[in-house]
């Protein structure tokens, strides 16, 4: 039987995280999960990828391989979930269809936040995990491998990952419109929200030397500025500190904390250096006519939402791009593919008819008494009419490649012209 | 020869400002290149188109208004290659190469051909004078060029615009930082352009004044560069205050130098093209 690729499982698209959760792999469970799965008749290679937006298992297989019993053995396993339940999340992906897909998952291209990073380092890490417990081979290998380096391409080469999607890099991004640089600058966090504390930390790592954290109740204040390196300060004497921030970050539940008069005094005794206003809070900190203050600029949660949209559009965009280069390596991938079960079919049918030519020949030509120029064209014309003969099997053949209907007429192939079974 | 030279290099400049107009307003990207290239390489044909005709006159350069906006064209090109290799700023090619263009197109329009200096202008002086006096005006539309970019850059930042214009511009502060340098460069280049001019006069005729619109013009715009460079120091002045006094300041230069060689006023800065 011919070998086949096969990617079954559920993702962020297909299923919701409820379930997604339930069938996640943990890692312990992976040797045996594995080990079930070789077990399942026709699967030769298998690698398990359990991320929190996708359960995948990939596999190569000879022959067909029982749709149910891999959802049992692969996705559902021992956790509860009924298989009713679980398979209308599920999809299939075979052939060229497989490949596509895991370069696809591989260069980020069918993730929720399309060019993030983290997906490679997974996939990178689950690929190992398999390949640890012996279950990859020759196909799986290479398939993993090629992924990766198409992921690189894809990601250098086009811009999918260059524009940022978060709250935090998109306000680093817009600092650096605003400064040349972010070294050595102050910035100044109000309240203790978690969408400011990580956009303090952004900031720190981006060259920001000084965080000021202010707070109504100090005690609280003091304790993330402990963390980050800074300083804490009290919310009552803000307008004493706020001439001293280059960027000032709300996200304080405690409503408009900052007005334009303010900012307009703060501005003057930075003599005009700018300042830049995140307001992260709903309801907003800052007061909006900030915005109108020479020297000060303010963006609030609408206004990085809608860069990072743009952003976000940017990058599916660009997301066109990678797919036109994933379609290249798949055609590069799958001609090496189809090479391994293919080219020794055709190879080996030829072999055989070419055996009874001969054969026929001999036996023939020996029974008759020929010259030398008719024994010539008698053999040319066996010799064409096995070519004539053949051509149209091995064009089929050949133009099967890949298809759903590849494994089906090389088996056809096989038992039409007998040939047995492969020795692969 | 000096002509089409000339011509070349007015399409060079012509087909940078459009490269430059489609990667910064469109965001083509093959056009990111082309823009610096094609404006570097129209101020090495320019070059030649002026260096050809400072040898067939001797070592004079400008001496006619085509020649001067020629002159001057070039220079606010060079100016720019000086910046963009200094401090990465190619992106100011956006304006500067439209406005080598609309300069170099005048020349071009303009070209009379070879003019004789007139004989008391001939002197020592006089290359001196006028490279320094240029200069400094080059380096002045270069403060120009930045202050345009800082406003577009501001605006795009106060409207929230976070669009492909924002994103190909180099931050406020560093182009506000830009701009001051030019004004510290244009500054002296202008102070010894007028004493130059001045100490010449004196040579000539023994006054250092004589009321020339070109000097009355060259005074105004000293007192009010001085006068930004001091609030800059003083006071802080920066960002857009600072680019919106930098386009005055340019804007009174620009109709200055109309002003001396267009309008019928006679002088040794040429003038009367109109009569």
């Amino acid at each position: 039987m011919a070998r086949g690729l096969l990617v079954y499982g559920i993702n962020h698209h297909s299923a919701p995280v409820e379930l997604r959760e339930r069938l996640s792999v943990p890692e312990e469970a992976l040797e045996q999960r594995l080990g079930e799965l070789l077990e399942v008749p026709g699967v030769e290679e298998a690698v398990l990828l359990s991320t929190c937006n996708r359960v995948e298992m990939i596999a190569c297989c000879a022959g067909d391989v029982s749709r149910g019993e891999l959802l049992n053995t692969g996705l559902l396993a021992d956790n509860g979930v009924a298989p009713e339940l679980a398979e209308p999340h599920a999809y299939q992906h075979t052939g060229r269809e497989a490949v596509r897909h895991l370069f696809r998952v591989a260069s980020s291209l069918d993730s929720l936040v399309v060019g993030e990073p983290q997906i490679l380092g997974q996939m990178k890490d689950q690929y190992l995990l398999s390949h640890g417990h012996s279950s990859t081979g020759p196909v799986l290998n290479r398939l993993f491998h090629k992924s990766f380096s198409v992921a690189k391409r894809v990601r250098s080469e086009t811009g999918i990952a260059s524009k940022s999607v978060s709250v935090a890099s998109v306000a680093v991004d817009l600092a650096g419109k605003i400064f040349e640089s972010l070294e050595g600058r102050t910035a100044l966090l109000l309240g203790l929200g978690e969408i400011g504390e990580v956009t303090a930390r952004q900031l720190l790592s981006a060259g920001v030397e000084r965080l000021l954290v202010a707070n109504r109740t100090l005690e609280t204040a003091l304790e993330l500025a402990r963390e980050l390196d800074g300083t804490a300060l009290p919310l009552e004497r803000m307008a004493d500190y706020l001439p001293l921030a280059d960027l000032v970050i709300g996200c304080s539940g405690g409503g408009q904390l900052v007005m334009a008069a303010e900012v307009s005094a703060a501005v003057k005794e930075r003599r005009h250096r700018p300042m830049f206003f995140i307001d992260l809070a709903v309801p907003r900190n800052f007061d909006p006519a900030i915005n109108n203050v020479d020297g000060a600029y303010l963006y609030d949660v609408d206004d990085l939402a809608s860069v990072i949209n743009e952003n976000k559009s940017s990058r599916r965009r660009e997301a066109t791009e990678g797919e036109v280069l994933v379609e290249q390596e798949v055609d590069s991938f799958w001609q090496w593919f189809e090479g391994l079960e293919l080219v020794p079919t055709i190879v080996e049918l030829r072999e055989s008819v070419e055996i009874i030519r001969t054969t026929e020949l001999m036996r023939t030509l020996d029974k008759m008494s020929l010259d030398e120029d008719s024994r010539e064209r008698v053999d040319q014309m066996t010799r064409s009419m096995m070519n004539k003969l053949l051509h149209s099997p091995t064009s089929v053949l050949k133009e099967a490649g890949g298809s759903n209907e590849e494994t089906g007429l090389l088996s056809a192939a096989r038992r039409l012209f007998g040939l047995g079974d492969p020795e692969t | 020869m000096e002509l089409a030279f000339l011509q070349l290099a007015a399409t060079a400049y012509l087909v940078s400002a459009l490269a430059f107009g489609a990667h910064v307003l469109w965001s083509v990207e093959r056009a990111a290149s082309a823009g610096p290239l094609l404006l570097g390489l129209g101020f090495l044909v320019h070059g030649v188109s002026i260096a050809w005709r400072t040898v067939d006159s001797g070592l004079v350069t400008v001496v006619g208004f085509a020649e001067g906006l020629s002159f001057f064209a070039w220079l606010v090109a060079g100016a720019w290659l000086v910046a963009q290799r200094r401090y990465s700023l190619s992106v100011i090619g956006a304006v500067v190469s439209p406005l080598a263009f609309a300069l170099t197109l005048a020349a071009v329009i303009l070209y009379t051909g070879g003019r004789a200096v007139p004989a008391q202008l001939m002197g020592p002086w006089l290359p001196v004078h006028v490279s320094l006096a240029f200069l400094g005006n080059a380096v002045f539309a270069l403060a120009f060029a930045v202050s345009v970019i800082y406003l577009v850059q501001e605006n795009a930042l106060k409207s929230h615009r976070a669009g492909s214009v924002l994103n190909r511009l180099p931050s406020l502060e560093q182009l506000d930082r830009v701009n001051f340098t030019c004004l510290a460069w244009g500054f002296p280049l202008l102070t010894l352009g007028i004493m130059t001019g001045g100490l010449w006069a004196v040579a000539d005729s023994g006054h250092f004044w004589s009321g020339e619109p070109r000097e009355i013009f060259s005074v105004v715009l000293w007192v009010l560069y001085a006068g930004l460079l001091q609030l800059r120091f003083t006071r802080g002045l920066r960002g857009r205050r600072a680019s919106l006094a930098t386009m005055l300041g340019f804007a009174i230069l620009v109709l200055a130098y109309l002003a001396v060689n267009v309008l019928p006023v006679a002088g040794r800065h040429g003038g009367g093209v109109l009569s």
